[in-house]
């Protein structure tokens, strides 16, 4: 499991995980995200069962277990939080923000110790040290209940499914040419994302935040003017549309 | 009779489906006893015999009843238990993979305490699971020997039946043929369960 720096300040840092090579084949590849400040760290869709060693591993390099002391989870898909069962075991004290309307869907992936702070659908904040982090409503893009982090002073969108591509294992972190990186966006996007009206509303309000990275949960970051690329495509693409398989 | 399981946790669930199904099995029992004991008043004299048989039919029936439906309530504690013990074994699995993957990382000490929790959860769940099956093995060795008396019990009715007189004498067979049906039936239920406390061990 690879990790790389986004971003660090006196206040915090924010770590991408991903592109494990010893992910078994037929899984999709995952980017978890965490958020360090000077006592506790957020980790953003920690990931499926099949990746949970890798990423214990990974985070453990970084900080110690016990200063994990929340979880994020977009939404409710096995590949964002199936391996909460785990790490409800190898956590003391944390507490999971995840959307309210997931709560009793996602207690089966086993969760006896974590305590679960539903998001409301408007969004909310979690104030970690002297961070603050916004929960943006991203509802049917594509889950009905679904959330960005979205941190004004690193202006670092974790935009979760939205910006997501199809790549393979071993790809860079980073968009490096936006118009090549559509054909491996495009499919997800048009099958995953059901609703035209939610994705405007969306694109809408993501353009009126301050935006240097936006990190979405599969594929690659962008960066910079691909930020405002992808919101431009993004809002100009037709969704909701049965597409074929890759 | 269907294939022993070889999955631990499949095999305390198969527990408790069949013993369900042998409780439905001996309330059955119930209402042969019932049937006896009908037939016997309308046999008046010439049944009297078979009346203090149908009370014994009634007891191995409320034994049987009693003792499965207890049997199924151990069965489905210990399949949750199973459940629980997989989920500490696998997490310790896991961890496990995390110290080698994570070897020289310098907050891997951080995972000491959770680790040793852990550990420590799945040996007490270790011996409540072992308690849970020695409970289940006694009670299934229990009903078991009260079946047994199935046999004589059907030997004593067909006895009986001999000396009813022609009008009742195949009905009253019927009942014997019955209590023996029913109890093989719910032995074969007991012998697969006794099968499948041997993969919990």
């Amino acid at each position: 499991m690879k990790a790389e720096k986004l971003y660090e300040n006196n206040d915090h840092t924010w770590i991408v995980f991903g592109r494990d090579e010893d992910k078994p084949d037929l899984i999709i590849d995952t980017n978890q995200y965490m958020v360090t400040s000077k006592k506790n760290s957020l980790l953003m869709d920690p990931g499926g069962v099949e990746l949970f060693s890798a990423m214990l591993s990974a985070v453990i390099k970084e900080v110690p277990a016990q200063k994990i002391t929340h979880l994020f989870a977009s939404h409710q898909d096995p590949d964002i939080i199936s391996s909460l069962g785990l790490w409800d075991l190898a956590l003391t004290d944390a507490t999971l923000h995840s959307p309210w309307l997931w709560e009793g869907y996602i207690r089966h992936f086993g969760m006896q110790h974590i305590e679960y702070e539903g998001i409301p659908d408007e969004g909310s904040r979690l104030t970690l040290d002297e961070v603050v982090l916004e929960f943006i409503p991203a509802h049917y893009l594509h889950s009905s209940g679904n959330f960005n982090v979205y941190d004004p002073k690193a202006k670092i969108l974790m935009s979760g499914d939205i910006g997501a591509a199809m790549e393979e294992p071993d790809a860079p972190m980073f968009v490096e040419d936006f118009d090549a990186h559509i054909g491996k966006m495009k499919m997800f996007h048009q099958r995953w994302m059901p609703s035209n009206k939610a994705k405007n509303d969306w694109v809408r309000r993501v353009r009126q935040l301050d935006i240097e990275m936006m990190c979405p949960q599969h594929g690659r970051i962008f960066r910079g003017a691909d930020v405002k690329r992808f919101l431009d495509w993004f809002e100009n693409l037709e969704v909701g549309v049965l597409g074929g398989r890759r | 009779m269907s294939e022993v399981s070889s999955n631990y946790f499949v095999a305390a669930a198969s527990i408790a489906a069949k013993l369900d199904y042998a409780t439905k099995v001996a309330q059955r029992l119930s209402l042969t006893a019932s049937n006896a004991r009908a037939l016997t008043l309308r046999a008046g004299q010439s049944a009297a015999g078979f009346r203090p048989l149908t009370d014994a039919i009634h007891r191995l029936s409320d034994i049987t009843v009693s003792s499965s439906k207890k049997i199924n309530a151990i069965a489905a504690v210990l399949s949750r238990m199973a459940v629980e013990k997989y989920r500490s074994d696998s997490a310790l699995k896991y961890f496990d993979a995390v110290y080698l993957q994570a070897q020289g990382s310098r907050h891997l000490d951080s995972l000491s305490d959770v680790y040793e929790r852990t550990k420590l959860k799945q040996k007490e769940l270790m011996t409540q699971y072992q308690q849970k099956i020695q409970q289940l093995t006694q009670e299934l060795e229990a009903v078991e020997g009260e079946l047994r008396s199935a046999v004589v019990l059907k030997v004593l009715c067909q006895i009986e039946a001999s000396q009813a007189g022609a009008t009742y004498q195949d009905a009253l067979n019927n009942v014997a043929e019955n209590v023996e049906n029913i109890a093989e039936t719910i032995k074969e239920q007991i012998v697969f369960s006794r099968q499948q406390v041997a993969i919990l061990q």
